[in-house]
């Protein structure tokens, strides 16, 4: 039996609701202050900066795809790199100026390096649930 | 810094983000926040203790 037979037919979500998500992904909070919720833009939007900027500022590495890279090491830099590029904007900024992706020693040595890379990959990740939530809002499926 | 504020902030920051996009009232989103805060450091300390005793 099908879907539409058992009256479950699920409505597609709006073309706004894609827009809120996406813009909740590239700037972390705005998908939730264009729909006019205020506090929890704040809160979700400084977290995701907190972390961000906490991230970097403890030496903490993002991660990229070089090309250079010989096969199977490649490859394992897609996983990090696809939750640090949650962060959207962020990252890209990074990106363009080159910040928080050389691999530098000194930053590497120190005994927050770790913490930092942890801290960036989370960001990410967390974003993406800001996002998600963001379109749900828009679409209607929350509060 | 040290390790355990890094780990508390670390933990905050999770916490908020898991407590107002997993539930859908105030006093939900507070109660679980709080207990995902809660359960982030028990956990990180109790492994933080049985790596201690761990020898290598």
């Amino acid at each position: 039996m099908s879907n539409v037979d058992k009256g479950q037919v699920e409505e597609a979500a709006p073309t706004q609701a894609w827009l809120m998500g996406a813009a909740g992904w590239l700037v972390p909070g705005v998908g939730h202050l264009l729909q006019g919720k205020w506090v929890r833009a704040l809160l979700l939007g400084g977290a995701v900066w907190t972390c961000f900027i906490a991230g970097l500022w403890m030496g903490g590495h993002l991660f990229i795809v070089k090309s250079g890279e010989a096969g199977s090491s490649m490859l394992y830099q897609v996983p990090p790199m696809v939750a640090n590029l949650g962060t959207g904007l962020l990252y890209l900024i990074c990106w363009l100026f080159d910040t928080g992706f050389s691999d530098d020693p000194i930053n590497a040595a120190r005994s927050t390096y770790e913490y930092g890379n942890t801290f960036l990959l989370v960001a990410g990740l967390l974003n993406y649930l800001c996002m998600l939530d963001a379109f749900d809002i828009s679409a209607g499926r929350k509060s | 810094m040290t390790h355990f504020l890094v780990m508390t902030s670390f933990a905050a920051l999770a916490a908020v983000v898991f407590g107002i996009v997993a539930k859908d009232n105030q006093r939900e989103r507070l109660v679980y926040g709080v207990k995902v805060f809660g359960e982030f450091l028990a956990i990180g300390l109790v492994l933080g203790w049985i790596l201690y005793f761990l020898p290598f």
